[in-house]
């Protein structure tokens, strides 16, 4: 099912990148190469040997909208400056200016080193004060999105995973001597009747029910940084019970399904920075939706298991073949 | 309630430093090298972290890219006939979308709520509830299940779709019966 989903998210994205790019293409919608009438006013007075003169720049909301077929107004002036140069005169918008869409967008794409909205000016002819902008031309800004987001994540997935590189070490050094000094033993046989029954198929004085109730301990506190080390330990522990290397156990399904779930009694502190004291009022249903989730992950992982699908891809009932035997 | 909730949130500032100071001090006791099985344990971290980074490489990009495409306003606007037969607002099928796919975009989603919104509006207390009623599944999958090398995860998306899928109309639905 994973790799369905995958590839739906990555196919679909294209064409729903394609299909707003091709539309936006078909209704000319930054009107490519066109300029867009201006009123300029010069509050330091007009010099033209100057290179940089500064500049308020009005645009006609009315013509604005004509222009690019839209409902949104520009405001009623922006500040910006002219840049005189060989190739004739440029027009920045200061950086930071709340733009109109499409002007927005046009800004990601037609912008100069300092993140300013730029464009040539046509039709100038000083000291008059109407002039034309012509934008770089937009193309394509879906498609250039998707590209650009894909390689911003990647990176951000390698990023975070690097960021747990300490949490981790932490954590597992102080497991390994939980498993060392016994307590992981004694965690086991204090959870025991609570946990055996979610996970039947791990033998009833396996580390890995210990390492399953830290994980939850640590979820019910909202201590994610520690119910991460804890999970991850407690997924070895059981892969150490699969048969398989690659497939996943009905007791793996049913640990990540009570994860994704997530019991917690203490809401994520994010919430708490934005919710503020609303949040107060926030902890009962947060709790009941909490508890129900958790319900029908358990519920539905159990049904879902008894599948005929997925009763015979369980490593359990079918195990592989072993290692150098060939069918 | 009130005096329940506090002693959960004192409990949970004790719970981190109790292990932290606890299992060593249990360790020393029962004559375990607490230094030597720390490093033994901790060396395992960054391959653990190594090992992870494929498979939230795969997740987070392929969601980035479906964000990044404009899908989900094409997705929100198909679905939104259906969702007015079990009473659920249109305005908050992006958060119900994105929160099982992406931790820092539904929070991001609330942000936006709350300035559009305001935070007593009864939309926002949906989303939150929404945000903190459950975990990014994809997010766990890839690193609960890519710290082990499974790839084949059978059930795991549906049961975890399933169960996000409850959690959210659950929020729609409890926000409603106390504040609607």
């Amino acid at each position: 099912m994973l790799n369905y989903i995958w590839a739906g998210l990555i196919v679909s994205s294209f064409v729903f990148a394609l299909g707003y790019d091709v539309r936006d293409f078909a209704g000319d919608r930054y009107r490519n190469g066109r300029p867009l009438p201006v009123t300029l006013s010069f509050p330091d007075g007009y010099d033209p040997a100057a290179r940089r003169v500064p500049v308020e720049i009005r645009i006609d909301s009315g013509q604005y909208g004509s222009f690019y077929r839209t409902e949104q107004a520009p405001a009623a002036a922006y500040p910006g400056y002219l840049l005189q140069s060989e190739q004739g005169t440029q027009l920045r918008f200061a950086a930071g200016a709340k733009l109109p869409e499409p002007l927005a967008t046009i800004g990601k794409v037609s912008r100069s080193r300092d993140e300013e909205l730029q464009g040539r000016l046509v039709g100038f002819t000083p000291p008059a004060a109407t002039a034309g902008v012509v934008f770089e031309p937009v193309r394509f800004v879906k498609l250039n999105a998707i590209a650009t987001a894909a390689l911003d994540f990647a990176k951000t997935g390698a990023e975070i995973a690097i960021g747990l590189i300490g949490v981790l070490a932490l954590f597992l050094g102080i497991l390994k001597i939980a498993e060392d000094s016994g307590i992981v033993f004694a965690l086991v046989k204090l959870v025991r009747p609570i946990l055996r029954p979610l996970f039947p198929e791990v033998p009833a004085d396996h580390p890995a029910l210990g390492m399953i109730a830290l994980n939850l301990t640590a979820t019910v506190f909202g201590l994610g940084n520690a119910a991460t080390p804890f999970g991850i330990k407690a997924m070895e522990e059981l892969q150490k019970l699969n048969p398989s290397e690659d497939t996943a156990t009905n007791s793996m399904v049913m640990l990540l399904a009570i994860n994704t779930a997530s019991l917690q009694l203490v809401p994520p502190v994010l919430l708490l920075a934005l919710m503020g004291t609303q949040i107060n009022t926030l902890i009962f249903p947060i709790l009941t939706t909490t508890v129900l989730g958790l319900i029908v992950a358990i519920v539905a992982t159990r049904l879902l298991g008894r599948l005929r699908g997925y009763r015979a891809s369980d490593p359990h009932r079918n195990p592989p073949a072993p290692a150098g035997v060939e069918a | 309630m009130d005096t329940a909730r506090n002693v959960i949130s004192v409990l949970s500032f004790f719970v981190v430093p109790i292990i932290l100071v606890g299992f060593p001090l249990y360790g020393l006791y029962k004559r375990v090298p607490v230094y030597e099985s720390f490093v033994e344990g901790a060396k395992e971290g960054f391959q653990v972290a190594v090992r992870i980074i494929p498979y939230l490489v795969a997740i987070l990009f392929a969601i980035a890219m479906f964000r990044a495409s404009g899908a989900m306003e094409a997705l929100t606007r198909a679905l939104d006939p259906v969702l007015g037969l079990i009473g659920f607002p249109a305005e908050l099928l992006p958060m119900a979308i994105i929160r099982s796919l992406s931790g820092s975009g539904s929070a991001a989603l609330v942000v936006d709520m709350i300035n559009q919104y305001g935070e007593d509006s009864i939309l926002v207390k949906m989303a939150a509830v929404m945000y903190g009623s459950s975990e990014t599944t994809f997010y766990v999958i890839a690193v609960y299940f890519g710290a082990v090398g499974i790839r084949k995860t059978r059930h795991a998306v549906p049961a975890g779709l399933l169960a996000d899928a409850a959690a959210m109309i659950i929020a729609v639905w409890t926000v409603r019966l106390l504040f609607g």
